[in-house]
């Protein structure tokens, strides 16, 4: 065995944790990308995994309990059982975290695959394990980068299939769920604003941008630069903002 | 000598005894020349020679005694000079110049004899010594003991400088003695003349227009005041060349320059009711031209008129614009810009010398005012029509083309060029169908002027649209060549349209009278069998129909109507009396257009071929019609069409705007894709720049919409932002 430096050993002990991989494969996942965590979680999952076949027996008898009787799928009614189990409201935001841990296509459902390779990433097996995961994926909204991407995710997973645009309600409804755990004070403004004005869906681009503008631009529009390449929904905003007398100009 | 020595050369030798001078020799030298030098100045000379004079200035030089002879020179001069200024001091009034003069001419003279005559000392003893020659030195001690003496000095001043006072208050005086003093200073350096008269004068000068100007400004109207000036000017400039120096005219110049017209540029230009706003209105060329004149000899003089001028222009241009009742018709609209256009331009060419800053000062105004209404390019497409129609009948092709050119140049101006194109396309189909156009060679002519202007694109569709009536016209020859069973029965004559080239009418659902509807098949039979893969729909709303018609005391007349209302009259061939609603059910025609055509058929004077009852101006669903037995018009052809370009109403002008802008969105979006493909990665403001740029000669692109088309294209997979600067943007092959 070679010898680690501490930080590498903190690094192995973490990966392996997270992963559940045996400490042969964490440290092969590490050396391969050059000790760097989050590169070296690409590696490991990229690899065929060769799973002991408890961990998969126990998947499956899980995958089952909640999959739909006609349909390779877990639907809604099985995620509804799901939540239960967790002990969690199905609005419950952490049901978003978990959905981005898979990587699912779309809301209420998870395929096998995604089902699968979420629990796997998160190194859970089981209710119980998954159940004290929990309070690790709510922690992990408040890191900056990691709401960023669940941010993101959210878009695509929570729009209609087949549709390029997120409905409004549905947005409004994401943004409060989402603004919760990262406080932006103009968030009720937005919805407000949208309601009365908009009536359209939501594109893509105007969502990732509205996070931007909630990170970048303080509540008092002091550093809004009406140059600034915000998109037309955004600037429409501002403008009711002061029309409102929400913000002085 | 020896006689043996014949041939020796001759030989001179120095003497053999040193000579010595006799000391008194130099007293006795210098006191004749002393006493040459007081007759001299005393007038007296005609007894000297100047022979033994000047032979006795050589020997004392020549002895080394030139110190001697200069020195006695200046203190002789000194003193004649001292006793000049004596007598000139005493002279009184008007004698005071005078005696001076002849006591510097007399000076003068003296100077130039003395100076003969001590020439040798001049170019030997001061030479090697570096003292001033005689003659300047002549000229020094009169400067010292005459000019500059303490009661000379100031008086002498004072008394030219009264001189130029009274002449400039209109006394006239002796400018030939004023010219020999100033002369004189001038002669004695140009320092002296500048120090002891010119700078004084110069500051006389200042106060004396400082106070005529403000006398002058506060009596005085702009045109007068400005005369005033130029004759001042005009006066000192002649004063100069009469007995100044030349170099003092740039100086006295610029004091007038300051005093009357810098000081006073402000209160001058914006003066009421004669400044320069008045002069515009009222086409004053000549005052203009002066103050063209005057005010670009001072800093600022010319941008200050320019400014005024700008700014007034564009108030004025504003206020016509925008102006309710001078927008009621279109063509007197726009013959007032052209109007105004050529006033500024004659304006310019005459008074302001085609100063090319003052066009450019005229076309940007014009360029802001016009495009303040939104309507001035239908208005000038309305104007184009109206002259196209009748307004140039009769009139010479060279002066047609000076009114297409007059045109061409108002819209230029124009910002939203797009605009124009809807409305001429609009009009001269109207004009095209309706076979109302005065001259063929004048369309063509403008729609060349427009393709040098516009380019290929703007005018396409429009030649598409001659070339399709030409096309129609060898239709309709084939057409009744091969049926000549046709030439009996009414005369059909379609116009065969291409849809892209024409401007886009929805059809219009008519039920065509009997007679025509078979003749319209046999059309489209026909025309379907030489032209497969085509579609014919029926314009109805567009056509035309000549009716005879026979009324009831026997009146027989010709009828020029609408396709619609060609439909509803033939219906009264088989009822007397029909409804509303009877007619709305046999025709099809829609409510609105069906309204406005019984409107023109029943409501108008002279024109109401049918009675409504009741008689009221609106048309009701339950009105009556029956035919006009009463109808009566000195005329046999009666012209009841409305197929004639109209200003628009309030909703169409609506709908047409809207059309303009959803036609700008895809050429945005071209514009947009365009340059991204060449840049690849572009940032926001600079695409909106470009934008905006390669709209330019169609329309002025409103950043808002830019940034849409750009969120469009986002949203399209057209382009991306980045993804560190938000502010970029990507192209996506």
């Amino acid at each position: 065995m070679h010898k680690l430096s501490r930080s590498n050993r903190d690094k192995l002990q973490q990966f392996v944790a997270i992963t559940g991989a045996s400490d042969k494969n964490a440290l092969q996942a590490l050396k391969a990308s050059d000790w760097q965590l989050e590169a070296a979680f690409d590696v490991f999952y990229s690899q065929p995994q060769p799973r002991s076949n408890g961990d998969m027996r126990r998947l499956e008898e899980l995958y089952n309990r909640y999959k739909d009787p006609y349909s390779d799928m877990i639907l809604a009614e099985g995620i509804s059982v799901l939540c239960s189990d967790l002990q969690v409201e199905p609005q419950d935001i952490v049901t978003l975290v978990l959905s981005w841990h898979m990587n699912a296509a779309t809301a209420c459902e998870f395929s096998k695959e995604e089902f699968f390779g979420g629990l796997q990433a998160l190194g859970v097996d089981s209710i119980g394990k998954l159940q004290e995961k929990l309070s690790f994926m709510r922690s992990e909204l408040k890191d900056e980068q990691k709401f960023h991407e669940i941010y993101n995710f959210a878009f695509g997973w929570a729009k209609e299939k087949g549709q390029k645009s997120l409905a409004l309600d549905t947005a409004i409804g994401m943004w409060q769920l989402l603004f919760a755990e990262r406080e932006w004070p103009l968030v009720n403004h937005w919805c407000d604003f949208l309601q009365d004005h908009h009536n359209k869906a939501i594109s893509k681009d105007t969502w990732a941008q509205l996070l931007e503008f909630a990170r970048t631009v303080d509540p008092a529009l002091s550093n809004y630069d009406a140059e600034g390449a915000w998109p037309y929904l955004i600037d429409e905003f501002v403008e009711y903002l002061y029309d409102k007398s929400v913000v002085e100009k | 000598m020896s006689n043996n020595q014949k041939k020796r050369n001759f030989q001179i030798e120095a003497f053999k005894h040193r000579v010595v001078v006799d000391p008194k020799y130099a007293d006795k030298t210098w006191q004749i020349l002393e006493r040459a030098i007081h007759q001299i100045y005393n007038q007296d000379a005609s007894g000297l020679s100047f022979e033994e004079l000047y032979r006795n200035a050589y020997n004392m030089v020549l002895h080394k005694f030139g110190e001697k002879l200069y020195t006695g020179f200046i203190a002789t001069m000194t003193g004649h000079l001292k006793e000049k200024a004596k007598l000139i001091e005493a002279a009184q009034g008007g004698a005071f110049l005078e005696e001076l003069n002849k006591k510097w001419n007399e000076h003068n003279k003296a100077l130039e004899m003395i100076r003969d005559i001590l020439m040798y000392m001049d170019r030997t003893y001061i030479e090697s010594s570096k003292k001033p020659h005689v003659h300047p030195m002549g000229l020094s001690l009169w400067r010292d003991n005459v000019v500059h003496s303490p009661k000379i000095h100031t008086r002498l001043l004072n008394t030219l400088l009264d001189l130029v006072h009274r002449e400039r208050t209109g006394e006239v005086i002796d400018r030939g003695l004023v010219r020999n003093v100033t002369k004189m200073f001038m002669d004695l350096g140009e320092s002296v003349y500048q120090d002891d008269f010119e700078k004084p004068f110069l500051e006389a000068s200042s106060e004396f227009y400082k106070v005529e100007s403000q006398e002058f400004i506060e009596s005085c109207d702009c045109g007068d005041y400005l005369k005033k000036a130029e004759k001042r000017l005009t006066e000192e400039i002649d004063r100069v060349g009469h007995y100044l120096d030349a170099k003092s005219e740039d100086k006295i110049t610029s004091v007038v320059e300051r005093e009357m017209i810098a000081n006073h540029m402000q209160r001058l230009v914006h003066m009421e009711n004669s400044g320069l706003v008045n002069m515009l209105l009222n086409d004053k060329y000549e005052d203009l031209g002066r103050m063209y004149n005057l005010f670009r000899r001072v800093t600022n003089g010319l941008a200050t008129v320019r400014d005024v001028m700008t700014s007034h222009l564009r108030e004025m241009g504003k206020q016509l614009v925008t102006d309710p009742e001078k927008s009621k018709d279109p063509v007197e609209f726009v013959q007032r810009l052209l109007d105004e256009r050529d006033k500024y331009d004659k304006i310019i060419s005459t008074a302001f010398g085609n100063d090319k800053t003052f066009q450019n000062a005229s076309n940007s105004s014009f360029e802001y005012f016009i495009n303040l209404n939104a309507r001035s390019p239908e208005f000038i497409s309305l104007f184009v029509d109206d002259k196209l129609r009748k307004g140039l009948k009769g009139i010479a092709d060279v002066d047609v083309e000076v009114i297409l050119d007059k045109v061409m140049m108002l819209f230029r101006y124009l910002q939203e060029k797009d605009v124009f194109e809807k409305y001429y396309k609009q009009h001269l189909a109207k004009r095209l169908l309706s076979g109302k156009t005065v001259s063929d060679d004048a369309e063509k002519s403008l729609i060349v002027k427009l393709k040098t202007e516009c380019g290929y694109q703007f005018t396409s569709k429009l030649e598409g649209m001659f070339t399709d009536m030409k096309t129609s016209e060898d239709t309709m020859r084939g057409f009744y060549g091969s049926h000549p069973e046709l030439s009996e029965g009414p005369t059909l004559i379609v116009q065969v349209l291409t849809t892209g080239s024409w401007p886009t009418q929805p059809a219009v659902p008519c039920n065509l009278p009997a007679e025509v509807s078979v003749l319209c098949e046999k059309f489209r039979s026909y025309y379907l069998g030489t032209h497969t893969g085509r579609r014919l729909s029926w314009q109805t709303n567009m056509g035309t129909a000549d009716i005879k018609a026979v009324f009831g005391k026997g009146q027989k007349h010709e009828l020029n109507v609408s396709t619609f209302q060609m439909c509803v009259l033939m219906l009264f061939n088989n009822s007397d009396r029909l409804s509303y609603k009877e007619i709305e059910q046999a025709t099809e025609i829609p409510a609105p257009d069906l309204k406005r055509c019984l409107q023109s058929l029943a409501c108008v004077k002279g024109k109401n071929v049918i009675k409504k009852e009741p008689m009221s101006k609106d048309i009701g669903e339950d009105d009556l019609f029956v035919v006009n037995d009463k109808f009566a018009s000195k005329f046999y052809k009666v012209k009841i069409g409305t197929v004639v370009a109209q200003k628009e109403t309030e909703p169409e002008k609506q709908e047409t705007r809207q059309r303009v802008e959803e036609d700008r969105k895809p050429q945005i979006e071209a514009a947009i894709v365009r340059i991204m493909k060449s840049r690849k990665i572009l940032d926001h403001n600079n695409i909106i720049a470009e934008v905006t740029k390669q709209l330019q000669p169609r329309f002025l692109a409103n950043p808002t919409e830019i940034k849409k088309r750009i969120e469009s294209l986002i949203e399209r997979d057209f382009l991306e932002r980045d993804n560190t600067d938000r502010k970029l943007y990507r192209y996506l092959a």
